[in-house]
């Protein structure tokens, strides 16, 4: 049986999943915009990894969806 | 509007620059969830995206480097090694004494380990200062 997810975790994995979704943006920018090549090769990597981080923070919620409260706990 | 198309309206460097800041910023949230985590898949979970950010903060900050956006930062002096590494090493034979005091202490084994040099022969050779 796994363990519910602390509200604390659960600020950390939304918050995280804001600054990936930044990222992704950011990285796309640099490489559409950037001149030097290996920057722009680098960024559009990085965009594919940060997908991935994502996906693993809404995977962890999701996973964690059937062992939450329903009601407040003291 | 003011930026004509096609045209950055930061520099490369700018642009890569705003990146690094945030991943470096990332990489101290995600190490920050991990201490504060209960559950152990979501601590691993931020572990692993410590590692995985930290990684790639590594390559940006090559990249740029090679692109020469940085000034490669001035060396310490040997003298101030020198300082740091006697103060040190007092500090570490107080400790040691302490600890042997208090728990019959062990010799603890060296976590930096470069894979170039004499790494292993000299570690625990104490330096000659007269």
């Amino acid at each position: 049986m796994i363990q519910p997810m602390t509200a604390k975790e659960l600020e950390y994995v939304a918050d995280s999943m804001s600054n990936e979704d930044l990222l992704m943006k950011q990285n796309a920018q640099v490489a559409a915009m950037a001149t030097n090549q290996a920057l722009r090769s680098l960024c559009s990597q990085m965009i594919q990894t940060h997908q991935q981080h994502y996906d693993s923070l809404l995977h962890a919620i999701s996973h964690h969806q059937q062992t939450a409260p329903t009601q407040p706990q003291q | 509007m003011y930026q004509q198309q096609n045209q950055p309206f930061l520099s490369d460097e700018d642009l890569a620059y705003t990146v690094l800041c945030d991943l470096k910023r990332v990489v101290r949230e995600y190490a920050t969830a991990a201490t504060e985590a209960s559950c152990p898949d979501i601590r691993e979970l931020f572990t692993k995206l410590t590692n995985s950010t930290l990684t790639m903060q590594g390559q940006l900050f090559q990249a740029m480097q090679q692109a020469n956006m940085y000034n490669t930062a001035s060396p310490a002096l040997r003298q101030e090694l020198d300082k740091q590494m006697k103060q040190y090493q007092q500090t570490k034979q107080k400790t040691q004494q302490f600890l042997q005091q208090k728990t019959g202490g062990q010799m603890s084994q060296s976590m930096y380990t470069p894979s170039v040099h004499q790494s292993q022969s000299n570690q625990f050779q104490q330096p000659n200062y007269q």
